[in-house]
């Protein structure tokens, strides 16, 4: 290690005392534990080092910046017109280092922990501000006049068109003013936003990458309220739990008694198969899914079930 | 004789068996069904048991060992009729008589829980198996699972699988749940309703019949196999739980590895499956949906002015007025479909039908709107709307609609419906390119040469319509992918039109053999797939190339042929066709494959093919013809040949004395035919490539019906100017085993297997393409012909019973017990006289024809049956074509004991019964049996066994038009009376009467002497067998003396 470099890494302890010195994404080498004095200073540092956590979450995004989509994008502008420099680059590095150990979304509100070095992780909240109904009512009615805006949010994605929308009602989605957000962590940084924050906001500009509901329930309107605003359609009832729907038990079946049917069945229709084969595009209804959400494995989620898929497939065709 | 069964109960395939109780069982008198609620049920009377179970398993899974433990009582609800419970097939028991209708009662059966791998391993060997092995049949049930484990190998094949977190008894799980979307939603419900129920007719409470619904039981089947399956790794040491870092680390190991169970806080993995149900949810929202988003491309509205003569005019009808509409199709009934803009609508009337349990329409199609935008952009466009229910096109975008957007809308899971006029691979119509060819009619006396170069010209056509350049011109000038001409939609690509044009003016000619020619016209192999971009459709040709096309598909007929005068026999009509049409192939080159039912007489019509190419050579030309065959079937060759072809030499390639080496090559020189079975032709290879044969011949070409065998490929190898396959059993049905027999046939034609397997068999055998099936017939039929007795045109030709004599041989078994009886006899013969002498010769006959008939009769021991006797062998072949021709049969014995044995035989090889009549059977019971057998329906019974004795006479049985006479009265009007159970006034059909003798035996002699005194036979045969002891010791000798060609081994 240079001399400059340690020198530069000191220079910036002031703004950053409470785990001084501990994760330079730029910087290669692993501190020791140990310490180690400065020169001729004869001056000893009780060097503190981030504790590593282990199974926190981590970006599935390995380098350059976070969010692929233009939504998640803008999420992550929000936070870099704070300005806050360098925070920025090590937030980042805590995002992918898993330092963040859990995020939870609410309506209007996330609460997140990260662990930094001390022992007990820091508390961070994120607030948004909700719109009121009477804002939702009319953006829900402007929204309703095309279909493809809740089409596509069910298909994951966001069509720019929206912000506009939102616009032309007076208002915005995305956090635009200092007081349409309020945040806190329990950090002793007296920066606000602090690194830790900037992780929490890098991590979930991956989540809405995958789910851009999450940023209207950040707004205040679940997605199921939003399908309801839109328009009374045959067949009502929308299912909160998922799980009634999927596992709907069908009516039952009496045993038949002749012969015929008990003990020989149906006649087989042809191709009852369906195609036999390794489709082209790998995991594809998975990658509809896209990544689980906030991935804590020391694996990336795609490459490994990627690696799944494509020898199941030929499982699969063993079995024929 | 077993029949297995499985039933699927708490993630398990539980195997049980029935099995005929043993007479002691059935003599106590039958457990009834307990009456009281509370009781456990009485033990099933046919159960197999733990010993049944084990036995049958270890037959197919040597070495596997299985605890007593590991078997459970199991209560089945079945079928029963006052307290006595019916058996699922009369293999095991007759159906007690009873006119009360039967009930569902519980029984206690003997079930082996298998592992999830277990069954895998078990269920593939019931592929499309009715027997698993002898005596051991596969239930109806345990195919029905085969084929729902091969479902869901196809599901996880294609990758319809996602991994999920589940709570089971109280512990949360890692599973791959099968992803039911679009098709394969639709082939589960089908599938389920397929479901026998015995499937499904176990339960844990023997108070209450099962009532788990069959597309329930179904789909948690296929989730397990598919679970298993995707845990790619199987194999690995699974990790102690501690060591993971996460829960997504502890999840993602127990997707992969056989342990499937998540530890941790409740609380967090509560959350962590809600989590993962959240994030399934897009996809959910679409497989829980009773209904399925459709898209249905409409034609433009018919327009008036379809007359035009020029076909440009014609043609440009309509450019715009297409329209794809959505529609909802309901899962549970797919001609149910609801225009989407009712669906909007909760007013309309129609979205009444959209109404049902947990499901929002507006979701559902907002969700799959959102879908399908991503793929078509003009759905996408149609978004833009509040309601959007379908949009415009026009002819380019209904044409880009029918090429790639259905395919990837399909391919999604969404329902897409296409007019009829569109396949998978473009409109039935399509431009095309042909090669028109200009040959001399052909001159009397000249031959023809394949190899001979002919030049020919290009045509492009338009269906069967050929285009001039200037109509050609006037289509491009339409600049339109789809256009309607005389009322049928034909796709033009204008760069096929252009290269079409271009084409043209460069005056397209080309040169090619006259064999190329005929591949082309075949499109054998893609000898030309396209000529510059176009189709290419075929040969178009005249004069003698024309004539050789035409009789090579059948459009016109080949030179009939008589047989020549040194052949000693008749042949009926279409014996003479067929004969024709081998000596025709053959004398091109190309290999013909005879496939007409058994008794048409492929032997005869083959022949007369040997004889004439033998008569049409000078001596010094002459190459012998090497006929491989079954054992079973050359005793009957050779008898065959010396009786139509008389003045043929003929040798037979056999047995331990066979000649070797340069003695063969020589010895083989001199003959018209080689006759060798199918065992010598792989391991006597080295001697018989030596020789250049005119003609190789397999007889029972099923023998090479998997190419990868020894024979089949030693067969390939054999050097020869024709090749011929006589087969009886329907080739052309059977895609898999087709590329075996004409790569032997015409080596190369079908493509290499891989590109056989590619082309034909996977789209035939998983997709039922018509399209592939249509070309492989086209690629075939000219070289395989197949008649049936039933044809309209083989029927007048064929007498209304056809005697047949069928030789077999004698086992070395059979034949060192015929030779020790034999030479007994001898010795005491000539110390006896009078009465003495008679009961002598008439046991020594009664032993000799034991002995001819299996050794298992003659020693009377109940030893084992299979693989003994010479002539079971044979009736067991014949037999299994009449099967596969969904026929029937009479077997005649004049023996009961051989009558059992034939029974047992044939039920445990084919796994159907079969009746038998013989003294014990009470009135009641024969009327019974001949009632299901005169049925005639699908599954009564299609082979009936007498006792000469016992049904000789008297009964009606015309349902069967086979009759086989297993061994012999030596008195014509007894066997006459017994064929004439079948050959009586009802009988519909021509009657086959297959006589079975053991050549070189008594048998053969025997039937000899009748015949050559056919005139003397009927007085002084008489009655029975008596007149045989006036012979005189020497003629008994020679009689009883076993001739040399009497064995097969």
């Amino acid at each position: 290690m240079s001399w400059y470099s340690r020198r530069r890494k000191r220079s910036y302890y002031y703004d950053d005392y409470d785990d001084f010195d501990e994760d330079e994404d730029d910087e290669e080498e692993e501190e020791d534990d140990d310490d180690y004095g400065y020169g001729g200073y004869g001056y000893r540092y009780a060097y503190r080092r981030k504790i590593t956590p282990v199974g926190g979450i981590k970006a599935q995004s390995k380098r350059g910046a976070f969010g692929e989509t233009w939504w998640a994008k803008r999420w992550i502008s929000t936070l870099e017109s704070f300005h806050i420099g360098e925070r920025l680059n090590r937030g980042k590095s805590y995002a992918r280092g898993g330092q963040v150990l859990s995020i939870d979304i609410a309506k209007g509100e996330i609460k997140a922990k990260v662990q930094g070095s001390f022992a007990a992780p820091y508390k961070i909240t994120i607030k948004l501000k909700e719109l009121g109904a009477a804002s939702w009512r009319k953006l829900t009615a402007a929204l309703g006049r095309q279909a493809i805006f809740a089409a596509k949010l069910m298909a994951g994605e966001m069509p720019q068109e929206i912000e506009q929308i939102f616009k032309d009602n007076g208002l915005s989605l995305f956090p635009e003013k200092l007081r349409d957000l309020e945040t806190n962590c329990s950090c002793p940084d007296w920066s606000n936003p602090c690194k830790h924050i900037a992780a929490v906001y890098f991590l979930l500009a991956e989540e809405f990458d995958r789910d851009p509901f999450l940023l209207f329930k950040l707004r205040g309107l679940e997605r199921e309220e939003l399908i309801a605003a839109l328009g009374k359609t045959p067949g009502n009832t929308i299912e909160t739990t998922a799980e009634s729907a999927a596992e709907a038990e069908l009516p039952p079946e009496p045993l038949a008694v002749e012969a015929a049917n008990f003990w020989q069945g149906g006649t087989l229709p042809e191709n009852i198969l369906g195609e036999v084969r390794i489709p082209p595009v790998n995991a594809a209804l998975l990658k509809r899914l896209g990544n689980f959400p906030f991935w804590r494995g020391e694996e990336t989620f795609s490459e490994a079930m990627d690696s799944i898929y494509s020898k199941a497939s030929t499982e699969g065709l063993k079995a024929l | 004789m077993i029949i297995l069964h499985a039933g699927f109960q708490e993630k398990h395939l539980l195997l049980w068996g029935e099995t005929a109780p043993s007479e002691a069982e059935t003599k106590t008198k039958p457990a009834r069904a307990s009456q009281k609620k509370s009781a456990k049920p009485a033990k099933l009377i046919y159960d197999l048991g733990d010993d049944g179970l084990l036995s049958a398993l270890s037959e197919l899974f040597s070495g596997i060992e299985i605890e007593k433990s590991e078997f459970e009582k199991v209560t089945v609800w079945l079928p029963t009729v006052d307290g006595q419970v019916l058996a699922s097939n009369v293999l095991i028991a007759e159906p007690p008589e009873s006119k009360s209708p039967p009930t569902l009662a519980p029984w206690t059966v003997t079930a082996l829980p298998m592992a999830t791998v277990e069954a895998i391993e078990l269920l593939s060997l019931c592929v499309d198996k009715a027997m698993l092995s002898p005596g051991v049949i596969v239930g109806w049930d345990l195919a029905f699972w085969a084929t729902a484990m091969r479902f869901a190998g196809a599901m996880t094949a294609r990758q319809q699988f996602l991994p999920s977190v589940v709570k089971e008894d109280g512990a949360y799980h890692a599973r791959w749940l099968p992803v039911f979307v679009g098709q394969d939603a639709e082939r589960l419900q089908k599938l389920a309703q397929a479901m026998p129920h015995v499937c499904r007719a176990m339960s844990a409470d023997s108070a209450i019949p099962p009532t788990i619904a069959a597309a329930s039981l179904l789909s948690e089947f296929v989730g397990l196999i598919v679970d298993h399956l995707a845990r790619v790794d199987r194999e690995h040491q699974t990790k102690s739980k501690n060591s993971f870092n996460s829960l997504h680390d502890q999840w993602l190991n127990a997707l992969r590895t056989m342990s499937s169970e998540l530890t941790g806080k409740e609380s967090e993995l509560s959350q962590f499956a809600a989590q993962s149900r959240n994030w399934r949810r897009p996809i959910e929202i679409t497989t829980s949906s009773p209904f399925r988003l459709s898209f249905r491309l409409e034609e433009p509205a018919e327009s008036k002015q379809e007359t035009a003569k020029s076909l440009s005019r014609a043609a440009t009808a309509s450019k715009n007025g297409w329209h794809v509409r959505y529609l909802l199709q309901a899962a549970d009934d797919p001609s149910l479909l609801i225009d989407v803009a009712d669906a909007w609508n909760a007013k309309a009337k129609k979205s009444k039908i959209l109404q049902r349990p947990n499901f929002n329409a507006r979701e559902y199609l907002l969700s799959s709107l959102g879908l399908a935008a991503s793929i078509n952009p003009q759905i996408e466009q149609s978004l833009k709307s509040s309601e959007p229910a379908g949009y415009e096109l026009d002819a380019t975008g209904a044409f880009d609609f029918l090429q790639e957007k259905a395919w990837l809308l399909e391919q999604s899971g969404f329902n897409v419906l296409l007019p009829a006029w569109w396949t998978r691979k473009g409109t039935k119509l399509r431009l095309s390119a042909r090669a028109n060819v200009k040959s001399p009619k052909l001159q009397g006396g000249g031959s023809l040469s394949l190899n001979e170069i002919i030049k020919f010209n290009y045509q492009i056509a338009l269906g069967d319509e050929v285009l001039t350049l200037k109509e050609l011109e006037e289509l491009a000038k339409l600049k339109m992918p789809l256009v309607k001409i005389r009322g049928q939609w034909v796709q033009l690509s204008a760069e096929e039109i252009q290269t079409a044009i271009e084409f043209w003016k460069k005056k397209a000619t080309g040169k090619a053999s006259v064999r190329q020619l005929v591949h082309m016209s075949l499109g054998v192999g893609g000898a030309t797939k396209s000529v510059k971009g176009i189709a290419f459709e075929g040969v178009n040709a005249d004069g003698w190339i024309g004539d050789l096309l035409a009789q090579l598909d059948g459009r016109k007929a080949f030179k009939e042929l008589q047989p020549t005068e040194k052949f000693s026999g008749t042949l009926r009509p279409y014996q003479t066709r067929g004969y024709s049409w081998l000596s025709f192939l053959s004398e091109i080159g190309f290999g013909a494959c005879l496939a007409d039912d058994m008794g048409l007489g492929k032997t005869v019509q083959t022949l007369a093919l040997i004889q004439r190419d033998w008569q049409a050579n000078d001596a010094k030309n002459r190459r012998p013809v090497l006929l491989v065959c079954p054992m079973s079937v050359m005793g009957n060759w050779q008898k065959e040949a010396a009786r139509f072809t008389p003045n043929l030499p003929v040798m037979i390639h056999h047995g331990l004395t066979r000649a070797k080496g340069a003695a063969f090559r020589k010895e083989a020189a001199r003959q018209a035919l080689v006759i060798s079975s199918y065992s010598l032709l792989h391991r006597d290879l080295g001697i018989l490539e030596g020789v250049n044969w005119q003609g190789v011949i397999l007889d029972e070409a099923q023998n090479i019906k998997n190419a990868e065998t020894k024979q089949s490929k030693a067969a390939r190898s054999l050097k020869s100017d024709y090749r011929i396959a006589l087969t009886g059993t329907p080739v052309e049905n059977n895609v898999g085993d087709l590329w075996s027999v004409m790569e032997f046939l015409n080596p190369g034609f079908l493509g290499t297997q891989a590109e056989f397997k590619r082309n034909f068999f996977l789209p035939i055998q998983t997709q039922r393409d018509e399209q592939a099936t249509a070309q492989l017939k086209r690629l075939t039929s000219p070289f395989i012909l197949r008649r049936l007795k039933t044809d309209k045109t083989i029927i007048n030709d064929l007498p209304e019973k056809m005697e047949m004599k069928t030789f077999c041989n004698l086992t070395k078994e059979q034949a060192s017990l015929y030779a020790a009886v034999a030479e007994d006899a001898g010795k005491s013969l000539e110390e006896s006289e009078g009465i003495q002498r008679k009961g002598l010769v008439l046991a020594t006959l009664m032993k000799l024809k034991q002995v001819c008939n299996h050794p298992a009769q003659f020693l009377g021991d109940n030893s084992a049956i299979p693989g003994r006797s010479g002539k079971l062998a044979r009736l067991t072949e014949m037999l299994e074509e009449v099967l596969s021709a969904n026929e029937r049969a009479l077997v005649f014995t004049q023996f009961t004991e051989m009558g059992d044995i034939i029974q047992r035989h044939l039920q445990e090889t084919f796994g159907h019964e079969v009746l038998f009549l013989h003294g014990g059977v009470t009135k009641k019971n024969r009327d019974r049996m001949v009632e299901r057998f005169q049925r005639n329906t699908a599954g009564s019974p299609q082979i009936f066994i007498l006792s000469l004795k016992a049904g000789g006479t008297g009964l009606n049985l015309t349902a069967a038009n086979h009759v086989f006479h297993f061994d012999r009265w030596w008195n014509p009007a007894v066997e006459n009376q017994a064929t004439d159970r079948a050959f009586r006034i009802g009988q519909q059909r021509n009657v086959q009467v297959h006589k079975f003798l053991c050549a070189g035996t008594l048998e053969e002699k025997i039937d000899e002497m009748i015949e050559r005194k056919s005139e003397i036979a009927s007085s002084i045969v008489g009655a029975g067998e008596g007149w045989l002891t006036e012979l005189s010791t020497k003629e008994l000798k020679s009689l009883f003396a076993l001739r040399a060609d009497a064995i097969g081994e």
